[in-house]
């Protein structure tokens, strides 16, 4: 810092604003739209764990001093005086309690000399624009030594690797418990283990052995068990005296366990995201992400949370080997109720917390299961870090994105970026939408059978396996390998047609995870992989700078992306760093690129065609004659590999619900095949079967609810018959049952018109003529021409009739919109006009 | 001058008029069976809320019968249930039915709600990506968004790419959202193409007329006025007596059957109860029945009636000479064949309103800009004026019964339409 003099530290008008936001800002200052500042005035707890952060911060020499001369105050006093958050002040006591919370205080406080401090917030857009410049001036500057960055590292005899959840040390009570137990005693004769069972309370986590508790078990229970105290302090009242703890004998110090320790947070736990050695001095540093206990979130403990619940918190830090003691297990819930006999260090993880905002929201991967959908979106980001190979510009990177998001609270509206929806600001602001709290019902909702089987049957749940395709995912899974797995790569295409709902992008989707894992063995060759969807285009011409957005990770403009492609593909040159392997686009919905001259689909076929291509294109659309409709240059590059994906029939349709309702005992064989076979009927479409399924379920579900006395709780008959009725039926009978009596007589005149001249179109005046007359047989009274003019015009606006606008009049044209049956049906039975029926 | 107002009269006209533009007090009593659409509607919503689902829903109904009321109904008793876990996105098809604007527009609502900056110069692309991604992560912080795309069959035009995208996004991304079409039209599903078809769950519910019970209570609901309130007490006893007096006479009944004859909507009656609410007579306070007979006259206006009525004796010759040619079947016909139409009849019966060309071309356009009579469409535009076909808009009985009802219709006219 003494290097460099302390730039003017104008907080609130950045110096460089680009004319284009500055005027959107202006025409978006309205109190509405104001983002909520996240309430930092109490000191984040957490902000102690900041135990170095290398970045650059705005410094200020009167805090620095300051803290200087306090290095000694306690931690906790110091952080309660720590002054509103306010970003350089904060980082600045973070960086001068490193020397306290660390072991290696002499070094630190040098390279804390060293290190370039520049201010944040005045200059960070001049910052973007020359950030390798920059990174680099840091790291001549800050880190004269190298960092050497290892996936696994074996330390203490133990191996760490990236993605471990560790135990870490937290300085203040580190000599409060000396002796680290590995197994927790016993609550009862406070003898640690040995060779009897222990049995774990769910309530108080206490362990027991089998033996010691009253009456002794021989076995563990099946579901949920809770010691004896717990039970007594739950009914509470009366007999809560009658059990006493047992205390510890004395002199026996009580032991605790880390992960007691880790729940009265006195201890922490942190997932492990990178592992470097300083080549300098040796020492091992790790970056982690923390979690934190219930407690510690601003809500607190809710009474949904489990006793071993941990929330993964957005907060990183940089910290010593040494303070890590040894690994712990954080799960999933699905994992963790499969690990009940795992150890005592395993706990649950379910949600993310973010620290500057308070929210919670669900991990991603868990919710996906096994993170395919994820790959979709970090996709770009992995192999940035795959191809990276200085590694350093990432941490760079990182570090200024977690500083942009801590200092864009304090900015707010000021913010120099662009709006959350434009793609410069990389959805800026997104880590803004989450839970202020996890909503109960959530949690604490134990799902019936119908609600599980609702919850398998959404189309947006992935079903672990796809039966019915695998002759189809076997040929596409033969084509991709043929064509990539030979030495010279040849470009080659194919077309995957098939009508709506019948797995053709899943299909192709569980290919590609099934060949990336092979990649990941080793078994064929690696390959990048773009999808596009053609409707999900701005215009057909985009899909060049979509793929060579995919390719090089830079957005250009599709003329220019045209050209680099073309050079790519026909030319074989190169594009940016990617080296030469296959590539491998998908684009649904290909009918959709179809333009006037049909110049984006020959430009993407003939790219194939092309010796040094490496492309593959897999086509997908609904209709089977595509090709014939293109033109004949098209079609005959799009080559003869066809595939088609057939309607579902009835038993596959069967199969595939059931798969998906594996275990579950929700509905009726027969109504199962029902529905399926009602869809195999009419399209084959499975999205079809399962909608009519949930429909169903939900039925079922409204019918119990509203009668406790039903006696099934299954999924009947009945309630496929409704779904189907209200999914197919189009409801024009029911609203023609229900129209008024003039429109009754209005379309009885119709149908008795379309009798009579047996031409399908007439016109208002011929109608109007034949209801004046039908009204005079049968003693209603008419209406007059213009009322009757609008009640024709509103059954045009249902769609029951087809007719022009009504300003016609008596030339209006008016024609039935369903069959004349349908209408008959409807009207025959009519209390109301009985004699409808001998006009029908 | 003679009777004043009675202030409580004003008064209990507002608390009625309020009623009536209140779609929720209005719905609200039709919602209460577990029947209804409203808690049909409800159920399906609250239960994609508490189970984290997707679904997509359509209201179908004629106009009037109270969609998006209902829909109001269940979003704000919604937004009360779970003020934190919903987002409501409206979009109106007449408004947003282009792609472009649509996105942007659901892009600024989801900033709105969620405090975000909103910026108007991203393109339909990234503004696509951001709804995405919006969507994932109101769905990992268990919030459901909840579109509400009116006159559905807007959207469902041209490449429907607005509702692919939802409907792709809730599908294969972990989001919570509802969609919620409304449409008049009763075929409004199979509008969409079939790759969004195939991806639309297909709930529907439909929006049909109340019952004649149902409107009873309905009509008491409104025009009743409660008993704990600031009226003076004797006020409102009159009032709710004479509001049943006339619910109960055979004659009110008529007129409420000829009105639902007509439209048998919860809003035609909306409107009829406001024409008579609003012809009140202040200085009683009360509501008469020649009040509800006036508002149905005023409902069903028969305005080509009205205009024939209201023509001079030239243009009553002009419309009968056409009305004449069309008998002899000449279907097409211009200004010149007409006038000499009109020429005719004054040679053989030597009427004594004969008027200069000139006049009468003024009477033709009267009537055209009256829409009594129109051009009929020619491509070419190639013949002006005279030359121009024209065509009746009017049928022979109207113009009979117009005739008739004219104050000065010469006899002869008269016979010289019938022959």
């Amino acid at each position: 810092m003494a290097t460099t003099t302390p730039r003017n530290k104008t907080f609130k008008s950045p110096t460089k604003t680009p004319t284009a936001n500055n005027i959107y800002r202006k025409s978006y200052q309205s109190p509405s739209l104001t983002p909520q500042t996240p309430q930092t005035i109490t000191p984040l707890r957490r902000s102690a764990r900041h135990v170095s952060r290398r970045i650059d911060l705005g410094n200020d020499p009167i805090d620095v001093l300051e803290i200087e001369s306090k290095e000694e105050m306690n931690l906790i006093r110091k952080r309660e005086r720590a002054p509103p958050r306010k970003q350089s002040v904060d980082d600045v006591s973070e960086k001068s309690k490193k020397p306290q919370s660390l072991k290696t205080p002499t070094k630190k406080t040098k390279l804390d000399s060293e290190v370039s401090f520049s201010p944040v917030s005045p200059n960070r857009t001049e910052k973007r624009k020359n950030k390798s410049e920059e990174v680099k001036k840091t790291k001549t500057k800050t880190k004269t030594k190298k960092r050497v960055y290892y996936n696994r590292v074996e330390f203490d005899e133990t191996e760490f690797e990236i993605g471990d959840d560790v135990y870490v040390k937290r300085r203040e009570d580190a000599n409060s418990d000396e002796e680290d137990p590995e197994i927790e005693d016993c609550k009862i004769c406070f003898k640690s283990g040995g060779s009897d069972v222990m049995l774990e309370c769910d309530d108080c986590l206490g362990g027991f052995h089998l033996k010691c508790l009253k009456p002794p078990l021989k076995d563990v229970p099946e579901g949920d068990w809770i010691c004896q105290f717990c039970e007594v302090n739950k009914s509470g009242g009366g007999q809560s005296q009658t059990l006493v703890v047992p205390k510890p004998p004395e002199g026996k110090k009580l032991a605790r366990t880390m992960r007691e320790k880790l729940l009265s947070s006195d201890l922490w736990a942190a997932r492990i995201e990178k592992l470097w050695k300083e080549v300098g001095d040796g020492v091992y540093w790790i970056r982690v992400r923390w979690y934190m206990i219930p407690e510690e979130t601003v809500s607190g403990r809710q009474p949904h949370n489990l006793k071993r619940e941990l929330y993964l918190t957005n907060d990183f830090a940089d910290i010593e080997m040494d303070c890590v003691l040894r690994h712990c297990f954080v799960k999933c819930p699905k994992e963790f109720s499969k690990a009940s006999n795992d150890g005592d260090d395993v706990f649950l993880c379910e949600y993310e917390y973010d620290v500057h905002w308070h929210s919670f929201k669900r991990l991603a991967e868990l919710v996906d299961g096994d993170s395919d959908s994820d790959q979709e979106w970090n996709g770009r980001k992995e192999e940035e870090e795959i191809d990276d190979s200085d590694e350093e510009v990432e941490v760079e990177e990182d570090e200024e994105s977690v500083v942009r998001g801590d200092s864009k609270g304090k900015r707010g509206l000021t913010s120099v970026k662009g709006g959350a929806n434009s793609r410069k600001g990389r959805f800026f602001g997104l880590e803004k939408v989450g839970a202020k709290q996890i909503p109960e019902h959530v949690r604490c909702h134990k799902q019936t059978e119908l609600e599980k089987a609702k919850a398998t049957l959404l189309l947006a749940t992935r079903p672990k396996s796809l039966p019915c395709r695998n002759r189809e995912m076997e040929e596409i899974t033969a084509f991709i390998k043929g064509s990539i797995s030979d030495d010279q790569c040849l470009g080659r295409c194919m077309y995957i047609h098939g009508v709506p709902g019948t797995g053709k992008t899943i299909s192709v989707l569980s290919v590609m995870k099934n060949l990336k894992a092979e990649v990941e063995a080793g078994n064929v060759n690696p390959y990048c992989f773009v999808e596009i969807n053609g409707l999900k285009l701005a215009s057909p011409e985009n899909i060049y700078s979509v793929i060579y957005e995919a390719l090089s990770g830079h957005r250009v403009g599709w003329k220019k992306a045209l050209h680099s492609l073309n050079e790519r593909f026909a030319e074989g040159k190169k594009i940016g760093k990617e080296d030469d392997k296959p590539c491998i686009l998908l684009i649904d919905e290909l009918d959709l690129l179809v333009t006037r001259n049909q110049s984006v689909l020959y430009n993407i076929l003939d790219w194939p065609t092309k010796p040094n291509s490496k492309l593959i294109v897999l086509g997908i659309a609904n209709t089977m004659d595509l090709p014939e409709k293109l033109l004949p240059r098209i079609s005959s590059r799009m080559g003869i590999q066809r595939l088609c994906f057939g309607p579902y029939n009835h038993t596959q349709l069967q199969e595939i619900i059931s798969t998906r309702l594996n275990g579950i005992d929700a509905f009726e064989k027969t109504a199962i095949e029902f529905a399926s076979r009602k869809v195999a009927a009419i399209s084959g479409d499975a999205r079809r079967a399962l909608e009519i399924c949930r429909r169903a379920a939900e039925v079922a579900d409204h019918r119990l609810k509203t009668n406790k006395t039903a006696k099934s709780q299954l999924v009947i008959m009945g309630d496929v018959e409704a779904a189907i009725q209200e999914m197919f039926q189009a409801p024009h009978i029911q609203v023609m049952k229900s129209v008024s009596k003039l429109s009754k007589i209005f379309l009885t005149a119709m149908v008795h018109e379309l009798y009579k001249t047996g031409m399908a179109e007439t016109t208002f005046d011929r109608v109007a003529t034949t209801v004046s007359s039908i009204c005079l047989t049968n003693g209603e009274a008419f209406p007059g021409w213009d009322i009757l003019l609008k009640i024709g015009c509103d059954l045009g606006e249902c769609r029951i009739i087809l007719c022009e606008p009504g300003e016609k009049h008596r030339l209006q044209k008016l024609q039935l919109n369903f069959p004349s049956d349908d209408v008959a049906f409807a009207l025959k039975e009519n209390k109301d006009l009985p004699w409808l029926a001998n006009y029908l | 001058m003679g009777k004043e107002i009675i202030p409580a009269a004003e008064k209990s006209l507002n608390l009625i008029r309020g009623r009536l533009c209140d779609p929720s007090y209005v719905f609200r009593p039709l919602s209460a069976s577990s029947d209804s659409n409203y808690s049909k509607l409800k159920f399906i919503v609250s239960t994609s809320i508490t189970e984290g689902c997707n679904n997509s829903i359509l209201l179908l109904g004629p106009r009037g019968s109270g969609k998006a009321a209902v829909l109001d109904l269940v979003a704000g008793d919604l937004l009360e249930e779970f003020p934190d876990s919903v987002s409501l996105i409206r979009l109106n098809g007449l408004l947003h039915s282009d792609d472009n604007c649509a996105f942007k527009e659901i892009a600024r609502q989801l900033c709105m709600e969620h405090h975000l900056l909103f910026s108007k110069m991203a393109s339909l692309d990234e503004n696509s990506q951001f709804i995405v991604a919006m969507l994932r992560e109101c769905g990992l912080a268990h919030k459901t968004i909840i579109f509400v795309l009116d006159e559905f069959d807007m959207f469902a035009q041209g490449k429907q790419r607005l509702l692919y995208s939802l409907l792709d996004a809730m599908q294969s991304v972990t989001s919570q959202a509802v969609v919620i079409g409304i449409s008049s039209r009763l075929d409004a599903d199979q509008l969409l193409e079939k790759r969004v078809r195939s991806r639309f769950s297909h709930r529907k519910i439909l929006f049909l007329p109340p019952s004649r019970e149902e409107f009873d209570g309905l009509l008491e609901h409104l025009l009743s006025l409660p008993a704990d309130s600031s009226f003076p007490n004797g006020y409102v006893s009159r009032f709710n007596e004479k509001i049943k007096n006339i619910t109960s006479d055979t004659r009110f009944k008529d007129i409420l059957r000829t009105l639902f004859n007509a439209n048998s909507t919860v809003n035609s009656l909306l409107k009829f109860i406001f024409r008579a609410v609003s012809l009140m007579n202040l200085e009683s306070g009360l509501l008469s029945l020649e009040n509800f007979k006036a508002a149905l006259s005023s409902m069903q206006r028969q305005p080509k009636l009205e205009a024939v009525r209201d023509c001079s004796i030239l243009e009553l010759y002009l419309l009968v000479c056409m009305r004449r040619l069309e008998v002899k079947e000449q279907s097409a016909y211009n200004i010149i064949s007409v006038m000499k139409e009109y020429k005719t009849i004054h040679d053989s019966f030597q009427t004594s309103d004969y008027y200069a060309q000139n006049v009468c071309l003024r009477a033709f356009e009267h009537l055209r800009e009256r829409q009594v009579i129109c051009y009929t469409e020619n491509r070419g535009q190639s013949q002006t004026g005279e030359y121009r076909p024209m065509k009746l808009l009017i049928s022979a009985s109207e113009l009979h019964q117009g005739m008739r009802s004219h104050a000065c219709c010469p006899a002869i006219l008269l016979k010289l339409l019938d022959h």
